[in-house]
C-alpha cells in the first residue's frame, strides 16, 4: 500500500522465558494519528522500542516507508522522531543545547526556536536542564522528537507531568501537524486525552493485539444506555423489564437503548403507572468503558 | 560519523568538569614547577619538566575519570535510547565516543606539553637547556616528546580496559578502580614482576609489563627486565588495546537498552 509508512509482521519477542510480544502485525497509514494502549507491561513500549531499532527480535519484520528496520539496520530511522519512556536529560546542558546536539544538520536556528515557541518553552529553554520540573523535561523530551520533522513521530505517554494548558497545546500541535502529513504513533494511559486525538487505535494485551481498528467502529460496538431517576426504581425497572426493554444491571433503572428505543415511549409506560421520571441522562460509553469491556473479555492467556 | 564525534565534543565542552580539570592540571603544574625552582636539590628541574611538570600522571586520573563515565553517563541520564535510535549504527555511537576520548587526551596532552614549555621559559630560563642532552642520547626537549608519545601508548591501554569495564559492570565506579589501581600498581608491583617474569617466562606477555613501555623508551636498559623489546612492548600494548575494545564493542552490541 502506498499510503502505508509503518508495518509490523508478526512481531515476536521474548525476554528470558517470558513472552513479551506474541505474533504482533499492524499498519499505520500516512498522516493519521495512531493510539496503542492496553495495561501496564502489555508490550507497548516493547513494540515502540522494537520499532525504533532498539533490540533484535527474533522473528517478525517491521518496515519504514518500504525500508526494514532492525538493530542492525537504521537507515530508515532518519524518518523517525521519538519519545520513549522518559525523556533522556542531560543535566549539563541547557534545554536549547539539547536542541541543538540532536537537530540534524539541515534544521536551522530559526526552526529549532519555532519548535520552541510552539511548545511554550521560551521563558526556560536557556536554563540549564537540571533545573526543569517534571513537566519541563517531558516538554523538552517532545521538542526533541519534533525538532527534525520527522515523518513519524512515536510518543509514549507523552502527557506525563504536563499540565492542563500543556495538554491542550501538545494536542493542538500534534492535529496540526498530522493535517500536514506527519503520522503519529501514541500511546497513553490518558485515554480521556488521547480520546480527542486519534484516528485509529490499536489495543494490546499480554503482548497480543485484541483490538485493531478506527475509533469509530469500537464506539458503534459498544453500548449505549438511558439512566433514569425515578419515584419508585424498583417498581420501574419491573415494569420496563415486563415490557421487553433489557435492563443493565445496576442500582439504577438502566435502560439498552437501540435504533427503536423511544424515550416517550418509555416516559408515557411509567407516567401510566405513577411512577414519576425525575431525571433522564443518556450515557454513551467513551474510551475507557469500550477499552475495559475489551479487556475485560478478550480471550488472551498469559503465556 | 564527522556528525556523532561533534556531538560528543559538544557534550564534552559543555561539562563543567572538562574545564575544572583543565584548570585543576595547570595549577598542580605550575606548584610541582614552584617547588622545583625553590628546591631544586629535591625536585630535579630536568626531570620535572620531562614528566611534564607531573602533568601526565594527573591527566591518567582524569582520562580515567572521563572514559568510564563517557559510556555510563548515558544510561544514568536515560540518554542512551535517544543516542541509539537514531539512524546511525550502534558500533558507529560506540567508536565516536573512543574517538572523542582520543581526541579528548591529545588535547591534555598538547596543554600540559605547551605549559611545561612555557613553565620552563619563565621559571627555569637559566636553569638548563632544552637542547641539553638528558639521561641517554637524547635533549631534554625530545626526551619530553617521547615520554609523552610512549606515555599516550601507555595511557590508552589503560583506558581500553576502562572502557571495558565501564561497559560491563554498568558502572563508573569500578572502571575508575580498576584504571586507577591498574595504572599506579605497576609501580608497586614492578619488583615482583621482575622476579615472577624471570620465573615464568610466558608471564612477559601480560598486560601489567606492557605498561613499561613509556619507561623502556627513556631507559632501553629496562628490556633486560620486562626481557622484551621496546617494539614488542609496542605491539603487545596495541594487541591489548585491540582486544579490550573489540569486546567492548560486542558487549555494547548485544546490550539491551
Amino acid at each position: 500500500m502506498a499510503d502505508t509508512i509503518l508495518d509490523v509482521e508478526g512481531l515476536t519477542k521474548n525476554f528470558g522465558s517470558k513472552k513479551v510480544l506474541k505474533n504482533v502485525s499492524f499498519s499505520v497509514e500516512k498522516g493519521h494519528i495512531v493510539g496503542l494502549v492496553g495495561p501496564n507491561g502489555a508490550g507497548k513500549s516493547t513494540i515502540m522500542k522494537a520499532i525504533l531499532g532498539l533490540f533484535n527480535y527474533p522473528s517478525g519484520k517491521i518496515t519504514l516507508d518500504g525500508q526494514p528496520v532492525s538493530q542492525t539496520s537504521h537507515q530508515a530511522l532518519e524518518k523517525v522522531g521519538a519519545l520513549i519512556e522518559y525523556p533522556g536529560i542531560y543535566p549539563f546542558l541547557s534545554g536549547l543545547q539539547h536542541l541543538e546536539l540532536f537537530s540534524n544538520d539541515g534544521v536551522s536556528k530559526q526552526q529549532i526556536m519555532d519548535v520552541v515557541d510552539k511548545m511554550k518553552m521560551g521563558s526556560y529553554i536557556k536554563r540549564k536542564a537540571k533545573t526543569y520540573s517534571l513537566g519541563m523535561k517531558q516538554k523538552l523530551g517532545i521538542a526533541l522528537a519534533l525538532v527534525n520533522h520527522p515523518a513519524l513521530i512515536i510518543l509514549d505517554e507523552p502527557m506525563n507531568g504536563l499540565d492542563p494548558q500543556a495538554n491542550k497545546d501538545l494536542r493542538t500541535i500534534i492535529l496540526d501537524l498530522a493535517k500536514q502529513g506527519t503520522t503519529f504513533l501514541i500511546s497513553s494511559h490518558i485515554l480521556s486525552e488521547l480520546e480527542k486525538l486519534i484516528d485509529d487505535l490499536i489495543v494490546i494485551d499480554k503482548g497480543q493485539i485484541v483490538y485493531r481498528g478506527d475509533m469509530a467502529t469500537l464506539e458503534s460496538g459498544s453500548t449505549r444506555s438511558m439512566v433514569l431517576q425515578t419515584s419508585d426504581d424498583a417498581k420501574a425497572k419491573d415494569i420496563l423489564s415486563q415490557n421487553g426493554y433489557k435492563l443493565i444491571d445496576s442500582d439504577h433503572v438502566s435502560v439498552v437503548e437501540d435504533e427503536t428505543t423511544k424515550m416517550a415511549d418509555i416516559i408515557k409506560l411509567l407516567s401510566t403507572n405513577n411512577i414519576e421520571i425525575e431525571d433522564v441522562k443518556h450515557v454513551h460509553s467513551d474510551l475507557e468503558t469500550s477499552l475495559l469491556d475489551l479487556l475485560k473479555n478478550d480471550k488472551v492467556k498469559e503465556g | 560519523m564527522v556528525t556523532l564525534v561533534r556531538q560528543e565534543i559538544f557534550k564534552l565542552v559543555h561539562k563543567k568538569s572538562t574545564w575544572a580539570t583543565s584548570i585543576i592540571l595547570l595549577v598542580i603544574m605550575t606548584i610541582f614547577a614552584v617547588i622545583s625552582r625553590n628546591h631544586p636539590n629535591t625536585i630535579d628541574p630536568k626531570a620535572i619538566f620531562v614528566s611534564l611538570f607531573t602533568g601526565f600522571d594527573w591527566i591518567v586520573l582524569f582520562m580515567i575519570a572521563a572514559a568510564s563515565s563517557i559510556i555510563s553517563m548515558e544510561f544514568q541520564y536515560g540518554t542512551i535510547k535517544e543516542l541509539l535510535y537514531r539512524k546511525y549504527y550502534r558500533g558507529e555511537i560506540l567508536v565516536s565516543k573512543w574517538l572523542a576520548m582520543v581526541l579528548y587526551s591529545i588535547y591534555f596532552i598538547a596543554l600540559a606539553f605547551v605549559y611545561s614549555l612555557i613553565l620552563k621559559l619563565i621559571l627555569f630560563n637559566g636553569t638548563f637547556q632544552l637542547s641539553e642532552t638528558y639521561g641517554n642520547k637524547h635533549s631534554i626537549l625530545v626526551t619530553a616528546l617521547y615520554t609523552s608519545l610512549s606515555g599516550f601508548v601507555a595511557l590508552w591501554l589503560v583506558l581500553s580496559l576502562v572502557l571495558l569495564l565501564a561497559n560491563l559492570f554498568k558502572s563508573s565506579a569500578a572502571a575508575i578502580s580498576v584504571g586507577i589501581i591498574g595504572y599506579f600498581a605497576i609501580n608497586v608491583v614492578s619488583s615482583m614482576l621482575i622476579i615472577a617474569i624471570k620465573k615464568w617466562t610466558w608471564l612477559k606477555w601480560n598486560p601489567l609489563n606492557m605498561m613499561n613501555y613509556p619507561n623502556q623508551v627513556i631507559s632501553p636498559s629496562l628490556k633486560h627486565m620486562t626481557l622484551l623489546s621496546t617494539n614488542e612492548l609496542l605491539i603487545g600494548s596495541l594487541v591489548y588495546m585491540v582486544i579490550f575494545l573489540g569486546i567492548s564493542y560486542s558487549v555494547f552490541k548485544r546490550r539491551n537498552v
